[in-house]
Protein backbone atom coordinates (compact mmCIF):
# COMPACT_ATOMS: atom_id res chain seq x y z
CA UNK A 1 0.00 0.00 0.00
CA UNK A 2 1.54 3.27 -1.08
CA UNK A 3 1.55 6.06 1.52
CA UNK A 4 -0.68 8.83 0.19
CA UNK A 5 1.97 11.47 0.58
CA UNK A 6 4.34 9.57 -1.74
CA UNK A 7 1.72 10.30 -4.40
CA UNK A 8 2.11 14.01 -3.73
CA UNK A 9 4.35 16.03 -5.98
CA UNK A 10 7.39 17.87 -4.69
CA UNK A 11 5.54 21.17 -4.38
CA UNK A 12 2.80 19.74 -2.15
CA UNK A 13 5.21 17.59 -0.16
CA UNK A 14 7.42 20.59 0.47
CA UNK A 15 4.47 22.61 1.76
CA UNK A 16 3.43 19.81 4.12
CA UNK A 17 6.97 19.54 5.50
CA UNK A 18 7.50 23.30 5.80
CA UNK A 19 4.24 23.68 7.76
CA UNK A 20 5.16 20.63 9.86
CA UNK A 21 1.97 18.80 8.95
CA UNK A 22 4.32 16.04 7.91
CA UNK A 23 7.88 15.43 9.04
CA UNK A 24 10.79 14.73 6.75
CA UNK A 25 11.41 11.63 8.84
CA UNK A 26 7.95 10.27 7.98
CA UNK A 27 8.39 10.93 4.28
CA UNK A 28 11.94 9.59 4.08
CA UNK A 29 11.02 6.48 6.07
CA UNK A 30 8.06 5.80 3.77
CA UNK A 31 10.19 6.34 0.65
CA UNK A 32 12.87 3.95 1.94
CA UNK A 33 10.24 1.36 2.78
CA UNK A 34 8.77 1.64 -0.69
CA UNK A 35 12.22 1.43 -2.24
CA UNK A 36 12.96 -1.79 -0.33
CA UNK A 37 9.63 -3.35 -1.22
CA UNK A 38 9.91 -2.62 -4.95
CA UNK A 39 13.65 -3.15 -5.43
CA UNK A 40 13.38 -6.93 -6.02
CA UNK A 41 11.16 -6.13 -9.04
CA UNK A 42 12.86 -2.97 -10.35
CA UNK A 43 16.58 -3.31 -9.56
CA UNK A 44 16.66 0.48 -9.81
CA UNK A 45 19.29 1.05 -7.10
CA UNK A 46 22.95 0.27 -6.59
CA UNK A 47 23.36 1.80 -3.13
CA UNK A 48 20.66 2.63 -0.57
CA UNK A 49 21.47 5.11 2.20
CA UNK A 50 19.10 4.06 4.99
CA UNK A 51 20.97 5.28 8.06
CA UNK A 52 22.43 8.38 6.47
CA UNK A 53 19.05 9.39 5.04
CA UNK A 54 17.20 8.87 8.33
CA UNK A 55 19.82 10.94 10.19
CA UNK A 56 19.61 13.72 7.59
CA UNK A 57 15.81 13.70 7.79
CA UNK A 58 15.92 14.06 11.56
CA UNK A 59 18.36 16.96 11.21
CA UNK A 60 16.02 18.58 8.66
CA UNK A 61 13.06 18.20 11.02
CA UNK A 62 15.05 19.80 13.86
CA UNK A 63 16.10 22.69 11.65
CA UNK A 64 12.58 23.31 10.37
CA UNK A 65 11.22 23.11 13.93
CA UNK A 66 13.62 25.93 14.80
CA UNK A 67 12.23 28.08 11.99
CA UNK A 68 14.99 27.50 9.49
CA UNK A 69 13.32 26.19 6.33
CA UNK A 70 15.86 26.25 3.52
CA UNK A 71 13.46 26.04 0.59
CA UNK A 72 11.39 23.67 -1.56
CA UNK A 73 13.80 20.72 -1.36
CA UNK A 74 14.35 20.83 2.40
CA UNK A 75 13.54 17.42 3.88
CA UNK A 76 12.51 15.92 0.52
CA UNK A 77 13.77 12.39 -0.33
CA UNK A 78 15.64 12.37 -3.63
CA UNK A 79 17.76 9.96 -5.64
CA UNK A 80 20.73 10.41 -7.99
CA UNK A 81 22.26 8.29 -10.71
CA UNK A 82 25.36 6.46 -9.52
CA UNK A 83 27.40 8.60 -11.91
CA UNK A 84 27.85 11.35 -9.31
CA UNK A 85 30.61 11.29 -6.69
CA UNK A 86 29.36 11.23 -3.10
CA UNK A 87 31.83 11.83 -0.29
CA UNK A 88 32.02 8.78 1.98
CA UNK A 89 29.52 6.82 -0.12
CA UNK A 90 30.60 4.36 -2.80
CA UNK A 91 30.28 5.55 -6.37
CA UNK A 92 30.43 2.80 -8.97
CA UNK A 93 29.20 4.06 -12.34
CA UNK A 94 27.56 0.59 -12.42
CA UNK A 95 31.01 -0.81 -13.14
CA UNK A 96 33.00 -3.66 -11.63
CA UNK A 97 36.04 -1.41 -12.00
CA UNK A 98 34.84 0.92 -9.24
CA UNK A 99 32.94 -1.62 -7.18
CA UNK A 100 34.36 -0.34 -3.89
CA UNK A 101 35.37 3.22 -4.75
CA UNK A 102 34.47 5.69 -2.03
CA UNK A 103 35.23 9.28 -3.09
CA UNK A 104 36.40 11.92 -0.64
CA UNK A 105 34.50 14.70 -2.38
CA UNK A 106 31.00 15.50 -3.60
CA UNK A 107 29.91 16.20 -7.15
CA UNK A 108 28.67 19.74 -7.71
CA UNK A 109 25.00 18.77 -7.72
CA UNK A 110 25.44 16.73 -4.55
CA UNK A 111 26.89 19.80 -2.81
CA UNK A 112 24.04 21.95 -4.08
CA UNK A 113 21.34 19.46 -3.10
CA UNK A 114 22.87 19.09 0.34
CA UNK A 115 22.85 22.87 0.74
CA UNK A 116 19.18 22.89 -0.30
CA UNK A 117 18.42 20.37 2.44
CA UNK A 118 17.42 17.50 0.12
CA UNK A 119 17.74 14.00 1.59
CA UNK A 120 19.64 11.54 -0.60
CA UNK A 121 18.09 8.11 -0.10
CA UNK A 122 19.80 6.14 -2.85
CA UNK A 123 22.06 5.99 -5.90
CA UNK A 124 20.40 4.60 -8.99
CA UNK A 125 21.34 1.91 -11.49
CA UNK A 126 22.47 2.72 -15.06
CA UNK A 127 24.33 1.48 -18.10
CA UNK A 128 28.01 1.23 -17.18
CA UNK A 129 29.42 4.79 -17.00
CA UNK A 130 26.41 5.92 -19.03
CA UNK A 131 27.38 3.90 -22.13
CA UNK A 132 24.03 2.67 -23.37
CA UNK A 133 20.37 3.36 -23.95
CA UNK A 134 18.74 0.44 -22.15
CA UNK A 135 20.04 0.29 -18.54
CA UNK A 136 20.76 -3.38 -19.17
CA UNK A 137 24.52 -2.85 -19.50
CA UNK A 138 25.12 -2.63 -15.76
CA UNK A 139 27.42 -4.78 -13.64
CA UNK A 140 24.46 -4.88 -11.24
CA UNK A 141 21.97 -6.26 -13.75
CA UNK A 142 19.18 -4.59 -15.74
CA UNK A 143 16.71 -2.00 -14.49
CA UNK A 144 13.08 -3.06 -14.94
CA UNK A 145 10.32 -0.75 -16.09
CA UNK A 146 7.64 -0.12 -13.40
CA UNK A 147 4.92 -0.26 -16.09
CA UNK A 148 5.94 -3.75 -17.13
CA UNK A 149 8.89 -5.34 -15.41
CA UNK A 150 9.69 -7.47 -18.44
CA UNK A 151 10.53 -4.29 -20.35
CA UNK A 152 13.51 -1.96 -20.14
CA UNK A 153 13.36 1.36 -18.33
CA UNK A 154 15.54 2.94 -21.03
CA UNK A 155 18.97 4.29 -20.46
CA UNK A 156 21.33 5.20 -19.42
CA UNK A 157 19.59 6.86 -16.46
CA UNK A 158 17.01 4.06 -16.20
CA UNK A 159 17.20 3.62 -12.42
CA UNK A 160 16.39 7.29 -11.83
CA UNK A 161 13.41 7.21 -14.19
CA UNK A 162 12.08 3.96 -12.73
CA UNK A 163 12.42 5.32 -9.17
CA UNK A 164 10.44 8.51 -9.88
CA UNK A 165 7.77 6.62 -11.84
CA UNK A 166 7.42 4.16 -8.96
CA UNK A 167 6.97 7.04 -6.44
CA UNK A 168 10.31 6.42 -4.70
CA UNK A 169 10.93 10.12 -4.13
CA UNK A 170 9.57 12.90 -6.35
CA UNK A 171 12.90 13.95 -7.87
CA UNK A 172 15.98 12.31 -9.33
CA UNK A 173 19.07 13.47 -11.19
CA UNK A 174 20.68 11.69 -14.11
CA UNK A 175 23.00 12.45 -16.98
CA UNK A 176 22.52 12.59 -20.74
CA UNK A 177 25.13 12.24 -23.48
CA UNK A 178 22.87 10.97 -26.27
CA UNK A 179 19.32 10.67 -24.96
CA UNK A 180 19.85 9.22 -21.48
CA UNK A 181 17.34 11.46 -19.70
CA UNK A 182 14.60 11.97 -22.31
CA UNK A 183 14.40 8.32 -23.42
CA UNK A 184 14.00 6.72 -19.96
CA UNK A 185 11.59 9.49 -18.97
CA UNK A 186 9.45 8.65 -22.01
CA UNK A 187 9.61 4.90 -21.40
CA UNK A 188 8.67 5.30 -17.73
CA UNK A 189 5.89 7.89 -18.18
CA UNK A 190 7.47 10.82 -16.34
CA UNK A 191 9.06 14.19 -17.16
CA UNK A 192 12.75 14.26 -18.10
CA UNK A 193 14.50 17.58 -18.66
CA UNK A 194 17.99 18.31 -19.92
CA UNK A 195 19.02 21.97 -19.74
CA UNK A 196 21.22 23.92 -22.13
CA UNK A 197 24.85 22.77 -22.05
CA UNK A 198 26.61 24.60 -19.21
CA UNK A 199 23.55 25.42 -17.07
CA UNK A 200 24.25 22.66 -14.51
CA UNK A 201 27.87 21.85 -13.63
CA UNK A 202 29.02 18.33 -14.35
CA UNK A 203 31.85 18.47 -11.83
CA UNK A 204 32.20 15.15 -10.05
CA UNK A 205 30.23 13.04 -12.52
CA UNK A 206 31.87 10.45 -14.72
CA UNK A 207 32.32 11.63 -18.26
CA UNK A 208 30.69 9.77 -21.15
CA UNK A 209 31.70 12.29 -23.82
CA UNK A 210 32.68 15.67 -22.43
CA UNK A 211 31.32 17.80 -25.28
CA UNK A 212 27.90 16.13 -25.05
CA UNK A 213 27.49 15.32 -21.34
CA UNK A 214 24.70 17.05 -19.41
CA UNK A 215 23.11 16.70 -16.00
CA UNK A 216 19.35 16.15 -16.28
CA UNK A 217 16.34 16.02 -13.99
CA UNK A 218 13.45 13.57 -13.56
CA UNK A 219 10.13 14.36 -11.87
CA UNK A 220 6.44 13.73 -12.44
CA UNK A 221 5.64 17.35 -13.21
CA UNK A 222 7.36 20.18 -15.05
CA UNK A 223 6.94 22.39 -12.00
CA UNK A 224 8.94 19.94 -9.90
CA UNK A 225 11.62 19.80 -12.58
CA UNK A 226 11.90 23.60 -12.39
CA UNK A 227 12.35 23.42 -8.62
CA UNK A 228 15.04 20.79 -9.12
CA UNK A 229 16.71 23.00 -11.70
CA UNK A 230 16.72 26.06 -9.43
CA UNK A 231 18.51 24.04 -6.76
CA UNK A 232 21.34 22.87 -9.00
CA UNK A 233 21.84 25.39 -11.84
CA UNK A 234 24.49 28.08 -11.65
CA UNK A 235 28.07 28.85 -12.56
CA UNK A 236 30.77 26.51 -11.29
CA UNK A 237 34.40 27.22 -11.98
CA UNK A 238 35.18 23.49 -11.69
CA UNK A 239 33.37 22.69 -14.94
CA UNK A 240 35.07 24.29 -17.95
CA UNK A 241 31.75 24.36 -19.80
CA UNK A 242 29.78 26.04 -17.02
CA UNK A 243 28.23 29.32 -18.13
CA UNK A 244 27.94 32.59 -16.21
CA UNK A 245 24.30 33.03 -15.26
CA UNK A 246 22.05 34.84 -12.84
CA UNK A 247 20.68 33.02 -9.79
CA UNK A 248 18.25 30.51 -11.26
CA UNK A 249 14.55 31.33 -10.88
CA UNK A 250 12.95 28.99 -13.38
CA UNK A 251 10.17 27.85 -11.04
CA UNK A 252 8.97 31.35 -10.18
CA UNK A 253 8.93 32.30 -13.87
CA UNK A 254 6.79 29.36 -14.93
CA UNK A 255 3.57 30.77 -16.32
CA UNK A 256 2.44 28.21 -18.90
CA UNK A 257 1.71 31.02 -21.34
CA UNK A 258 2.35 29.64 -24.81
CA UNK A 259 0.14 31.95 -26.84
CA UNK A 260 1.82 32.54 -30.18
CA UNK A 261 4.68 30.12 -29.45
CA UNK A 262 5.96 28.74 -32.77
CA UNK A 263 6.28 24.95 -32.77
CA UNK A 264 7.83 23.00 -35.62
CA UNK A 265 7.39 19.30 -36.41
CA UNK A 266 10.24 17.67 -38.38
CA UNK A 267 7.94 15.15 -40.03
CA UNK A 268 10.47 13.42 -42.26
CA UNK A 269 11.93 11.80 -39.11
CA UNK A 270 8.62 10.36 -37.95
CA UNK A 271 8.64 7.60 -40.57
CA UNK A 272 8.56 4.25 -38.83
CA UNK A 273 6.97 5.64 -35.69
CA UNK A 274 4.50 3.17 -34.15
CA UNK A 275 0.89 4.04 -34.89
CA UNK A 276 -0.12 4.39 -31.21
CA UNK A 277 2.79 6.79 -30.65
CA UNK A 278 1.94 8.80 -33.75
CA UNK A 279 -1.72 9.05 -32.76
CA UNK A 280 -0.90 10.17 -29.22
CA UNK A 281 1.51 12.75 -30.58
CA UNK A 282 -1.05 14.21 -32.99
CA UNK A 283 -3.57 14.53 -30.15
CA UNK A 284 -0.92 16.26 -28.03
CA UNK A 285 -0.23 18.70 -30.89
CA UNK A 286 -3.94 19.58 -30.97
CA UNK A 287 -3.83 20.23 -27.23
CA UNK A 288 -0.86 22.57 -27.66
CA UNK A 289 -2.65 24.32 -30.53
CA UNK A 290 -5.68 24.85 -28.29
CA UNK A 291 -3.34 26.37 -25.72
CA UNK A 292 -2.32 28.97 -28.29
CA UNK A 293 0.74 27.47 -29.99
CA UNK A 294 1.21 27.95 -33.72
CA UNK A 295 2.22 24.60 -35.18
CA UNK A 296 3.81 23.97 -38.55
CA UNK A 297 6.04 21.46 -40.29
CA UNK A 298 9.71 22.25 -40.78
CA UNK A 299 12.32 20.39 -42.75
CA UNK A 300 15.93 20.43 -41.55
CA UNK A 301 17.65 17.92 -43.84
CA UNK A 302 21.00 18.29 -42.05
CA UNK A 303 19.47 16.47 -39.09
CA UNK A 304 19.75 13.27 -41.16
CA UNK A 305 23.42 13.22 -40.15
CA UNK A 306 22.88 13.95 -36.44
CA UNK A 307 22.77 10.40 -35.06
CA UNK A 308 25.96 9.23 -36.69
CA UNK A 309 27.81 12.45 -35.93
CA UNK A 310 26.80 12.17 -32.29
CA UNK A 311 27.69 8.48 -32.17
CA UNK A 312 31.22 8.91 -33.58
CA UNK A 313 31.84 11.93 -31.35
CA UNK A 314 30.85 10.09 -28.19
CA UNK A 315 32.67 6.94 -29.28
CA UNK A 316 35.97 8.81 -29.73
CA UNK A 317 35.59 10.90 -26.59
CA UNK A 318 34.62 7.98 -24.36
CA UNK A 319 37.61 6.00 -25.64
CA UNK A 320 39.84 8.92 -24.72
CA UNK A 321 38.29 9.18 -21.26
CA UNK A 322 38.58 5.44 -20.56
CA UNK A 323 41.93 4.91 -22.26
CA UNK A 324 43.81 3.94 -19.10
CA UNK A 325 41.15 1.59 -17.72
CA UNK A 326 40.69 0.07 -21.15
CA UNK A 327 44.36 -0.87 -21.31
CA UNK A 328 44.68 -1.95 -17.69
CA UNK A 329 41.41 -3.82 -17.12
CA UNK A 330 39.28 -3.99 -20.26
CA UNK A 331 38.01 -7.41 -19.15
CA UNK A 332 36.26 -5.73 -16.20
CA UNK A 333 34.00 -3.63 -18.42
CA UNK A 334 30.61 -5.03 -19.44
CA UNK A 335 31.54 -6.86 -22.72
CA UNK A 336 29.35 -4.70 -24.97
CA UNK A 337 30.85 -1.55 -23.46
CA UNK A 338 34.40 -2.90 -23.83
CA UNK A 339 33.82 -3.61 -27.52
CA UNK A 340 32.41 -0.11 -28.02
CA UNK A 341 35.46 1.42 -26.38
CA UNK A 342 37.70 -0.68 -28.62
CA UNK A 343 36.04 0.77 -31.70
CA UNK A 344 36.41 4.27 -30.29
CA UNK A 345 40.11 3.67 -29.62
CA UNK A 346 40.66 3.19 -33.34
CA UNK A 347 39.26 6.59 -34.39
CA UNK A 348 42.10 8.89 -35.41
CA UNK A 349 42.44 12.56 -34.50
CA UNK A 350 41.84 13.74 -38.05
CA UNK A 351 38.70 11.62 -38.28
CA UNK A 352 37.38 13.06 -35.01
CA UNK A 353 38.01 16.59 -36.25
CA UNK A 354 36.24 15.86 -39.52
CA UNK A 355 33.22 14.70 -37.55
CA UNK A 356 33.31 17.98 -35.61
CA UNK A 357 33.02 19.84 -38.91
CA UNK A 358 29.89 17.84 -39.66
CA UNK A 359 28.60 18.69 -36.21
CA UNK A 360 29.21 22.37 -36.89
CA UNK A 361 27.22 22.19 -40.11
CA UNK A 362 24.26 20.68 -38.23
CA UNK A 363 24.63 23.33 -35.51
CA UNK A 364 24.46 26.10 -38.10
CA UNK A 365 21.34 24.56 -39.65
CA UNK A 366 19.63 24.51 -36.25
CA UNK A 367 20.77 28.06 -35.53
CA UNK A 368 19.04 29.22 -38.73
CA UNK A 369 15.92 27.14 -37.95
CA UNK A 370 15.51 28.68 -34.49
CA UNK A 371 15.34 32.14 -36.05
CA UNK A 372 11.94 31.09 -37.43
CA UNK A 373 10.62 28.88 -34.65
CA UNK A 374 10.66 28.55 -30.86
CA UNK A 375 10.50 24.80 -30.30
CA UNK A 376 10.97 21.60 -32.24
CA UNK A 377 8.41 19.05 -31.13
CA UNK A 378 8.20 15.31 -31.82
CA UNK A 379 7.50 11.99 -30.15
CA UNK A 380 10.42 11.43 -27.75
CA UNK A 381 10.86 7.88 -29.01
CA UNK A 382 9.26 6.18 -32.03
CA UNK A 383 8.10 3.22 -29.97
CA UNK A 384 7.47 2.43 -26.32
CA UNK A 385 9.86 0.52 -24.05
CA UNK A 386 10.90 -2.77 -25.68
CA UNK A 387 11.24 -6.10 -23.84
CA UNK A 388 14.48 -6.66 -21.92
CA UNK A 389 14.90 -9.84 -23.97
CA UNK A 390 15.38 -7.73 -27.13
CA UNK A 391 18.81 -6.71 -25.81
CA UNK A 392 20.72 -3.55 -26.71
CA UNK A 393 19.21 -3.39 -30.19
CA UNK A 394 15.66 -3.26 -28.82
CA UNK A 395 15.47 0.52 -29.00
CA UNK A 396 15.62 0.27 -32.81
CA UNK A 397 18.22 3.02 -33.16
CA UNK A 398 19.99 3.52 -36.44
CA UNK A 399 23.17 5.52 -36.09
CA UNK A 400 24.89 3.99 -39.11
CA UNK A 401 23.38 5.90 -42.01
CA UNK A 402 22.37 9.40 -42.99
CA UNK A 403 18.68 8.66 -42.81
CA UNK A 404 15.24 9.73 -41.72
CA UNK A 405 15.50 7.44 -38.69
CA UNK A 406 14.04 8.91 -35.51
CA UNK A 407 17.41 8.40 -33.75
CA UNK A 408 18.43 11.73 -35.24
CA UNK A 409 15.73 13.47 -33.20
CA UNK A 410 16.85 11.76 -30.02
CA UNK A 411 20.51 12.57 -30.55
CA UNK A 412 20.68 16.15 -31.82
CA UNK A 413 19.72 18.00 -28.61
CA UNK A 414 22.61 16.63 -26.54
CA UNK A 415 25.05 16.80 -29.41
CA UNK A 416 24.29 20.51 -29.82
CA UNK A 417 23.64 21.38 -26.16
CA UNK A 418 19.99 22.37 -26.67
CA UNK A 419 17.45 22.29 -23.82
CA UNK A 420 14.95 19.44 -24.13
CA UNK A 421 12.05 18.08 -22.15
CA UNK A 422 10.10 14.86 -22.50
CA UNK A 423 6.56 14.89 -21.11
CA UNK A 424 4.12 11.96 -20.97
CA UNK A 425 1.52 12.33 -23.75
CA UNK A 426 -0.28 9.02 -24.04
CA UNK A 427 -0.49 5.32 -23.44
CA UNK A 428 -0.53 2.32 -25.74
CA UNK A 429 -3.45 -0.15 -25.54
CA UNK A 430 -1.21 -2.44 -23.46
CA UNK A 431 -0.56 0.40 -21.01
CA UNK A 432 2.95 1.49 -21.86
CA UNK A 433 3.68 5.24 -21.65
CA UNK A 434 4.34 7.47 -24.66
CA UNK A 435 6.40 10.68 -24.49
CA UNK A 436 6.58 13.93 -26.45
CA UNK A 437 9.77 15.99 -26.55
CA UNK A 438 10.01 19.77 -26.72
CA UNK A 439 13.41 21.05 -27.86
CA UNK A 440 14.30 24.73 -27.61
CA UNK A 441 17.07 26.99 -28.82
CA UNK A 442 20.19 27.54 -26.71
CA UNK A 443 19.27 29.12 -23.33
CA UNK A 444 15.54 29.00 -23.98
CA UNK A 445 15.15 26.61 -21.04
CA UNK A 446 12.34 28.71 -19.58
CA UNK A 447 10.39 28.53 -22.85
CA UNK A 448 10.75 24.75 -22.94
CA UNK A 449 9.55 24.43 -19.35
CA UNK A 450 6.64 26.83 -19.95
CA UNK A 451 5.48 24.77 -22.91
CA UNK A 452 5.75 21.58 -20.85
CA UNK A 453 3.74 23.18 -18.05
CA UNK A 454 1.10 24.41 -20.49
CA UNK A 455 0.71 20.90 -21.88
CA UNK A 456 0.54 19.29 -18.44
CA UNK A 457 -2.10 21.76 -17.31
CA UNK A 458 -4.33 20.47 -20.13
CA UNK A 459 -3.58 16.76 -19.83
CA UNK A 460 -3.30 14.17 -17.09
CA UNK A 461 -0.94 11.59 -18.54
CA UNK A 462 1.65 12.55 -15.93
CA UNK A 463 -0.77 11.51 -13.19
CA UNK A 464 -1.04 7.89 -14.40
CA UNK A 465 0.40 5.36 -11.97
CA UNK A 466 2.36 2.26 -12.99
CA UNK A 467 0.87 -1.03 -11.76
CA UNK A 468 4.08 -2.02 -10.02
CA UNK A 469 2.35 -2.71 -6.69
CA UNK A 470 0.25 -5.53 -8.10
CA UNK B 1 41.90 -10.73 -46.70
CA UNK B 2 39.97 -11.05 -43.41
CA UNK B 3 38.55 -7.95 -41.69
CA UNK B 4 41.08 -8.43 -38.88
CA UNK B 5 43.90 -8.21 -41.45
CA UNK B 6 42.18 -5.36 -43.27
CA UNK B 7 42.04 -3.28 -40.10
CA UNK B 8 45.37 -4.27 -38.63
CA UNK B 9 46.48 -0.62 -38.63
CA UNK B 10 43.44 0.35 -36.56
CA UNK B 11 43.65 -2.61 -34.22
CA UNK B 12 47.24 -1.56 -33.43
CA UNK B 13 45.67 1.46 -31.71
CA UNK B 14 44.23 -0.88 -29.05
CA UNK B 15 47.64 -0.80 -27.41
CA UNK B 16 48.10 -4.54 -27.15
CA UNK B 17 44.71 -5.23 -25.56
CA UNK B 18 43.55 -8.63 -26.80
CA UNK B 19 40.00 -9.78 -27.50
CA UNK B 20 38.54 -13.18 -28.26
CA UNK B 21 38.01 -14.10 -31.90
CA UNK B 22 34.27 -13.57 -31.53
CA UNK B 23 34.74 -10.14 -29.99
CA UNK B 24 37.27 -9.20 -32.67
CA UNK B 25 34.77 -10.10 -35.38
CA UNK B 26 32.18 -7.81 -33.81
CA UNK B 27 34.74 -5.02 -33.33
CA UNK B 28 36.05 -5.19 -36.91
CA UNK B 29 32.55 -5.26 -38.30
CA UNK B 30 31.81 -2.09 -36.29
CA UNK B 31 35.03 -0.54 -37.58
CA UNK B 32 33.98 -1.31 -41.16
CA UNK B 33 30.66 0.49 -40.49
CA UNK B 34 32.51 3.39 -38.93
CA UNK B 35 34.78 3.79 -41.95
CA UNK B 36 31.73 3.96 -44.19
CA UNK B 37 30.12 6.53 -41.89
CA UNK B 38 33.28 8.62 -41.85
CA UNK B 39 33.28 8.73 -45.63
CA UNK B 40 29.68 9.97 -45.59
CA UNK B 41 30.40 12.57 -42.95
CA UNK B 42 33.54 13.81 -44.69
CA UNK B 43 31.51 14.56 -47.79
CA UNK B 44 28.76 16.20 -45.72
CA UNK B 45 31.26 18.33 -43.79
CA UNK B 46 33.15 19.50 -46.86
CA UNK B 47 33.51 23.32 -46.96
CA UNK B 48 32.43 23.66 -43.33
CA UNK B 49 34.75 25.79 -41.15
CA UNK B 50 37.08 24.10 -38.70
CA UNK B 51 35.87 24.87 -35.21
CA UNK B 52 38.20 25.45 -32.30
CA UNK B 53 37.07 25.84 -28.72
CA UNK B 54 38.92 27.35 -25.82
CA UNK B 55 37.96 27.20 -22.17
CA UNK B 56 38.72 29.16 -19.05
CA UNK B 57 41.10 27.81 -16.41
CA UNK B 58 39.44 25.24 -14.17
CA UNK B 59 39.57 25.20 -10.39
CA UNK B 60 40.27 21.90 -8.70
CA UNK B 61 38.49 20.68 -5.62
CA UNK B 62 40.29 17.38 -5.22
CA UNK B 63 43.26 15.54 -6.62
CA UNK B 64 40.98 12.95 -8.12
CA UNK B 65 39.30 14.97 -10.83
Amino acid sequence: MISDFLEADLTDLSWLISTRELSSTEVVTAALKRLRSLEPRLNAFITVLDEQARAAAKAADDEIAHGRHRGPLHGIPITIKDMFATSGVRTTGASKILLDWVPNFDAHIVERLDAAGAILIGKTNLDEFGHGGTSTLSHFGPVHNPWNTERIAGGSSGGSAAAVAARIGPLSYGTETGSSVRRPASYCGIVGFKPTFGIISRYGSFRGAWTQDHVGIFARSVKDVALGLDATAGYDSCDPSSVQQNSPTYASHLDGNVKGLRLAVPRRFLEGTESAVKEAFEVALKTLAEAGCVIDDLDIPELSYAAMTSMITSSAESAGINRRWFRECHQDFVPHVARGLAVGMTITASEYLTVQRARHRIREALHQAYKKIDLIVSPTTPRVAPPISDGVRGNGDNTHHASNNHSNLLRFPSMLGLPGCSVPCGMTPDKMPIGMQLIGAWFSDQTVLNAGLAYQSLSDWHRQKPPVDH
Amino acid sequence: MSETERFVHRLALLGGVEFSTTDLEIITSEIAEMERILTELEEFAHDTPWVSLQTQPIEKKSDHD
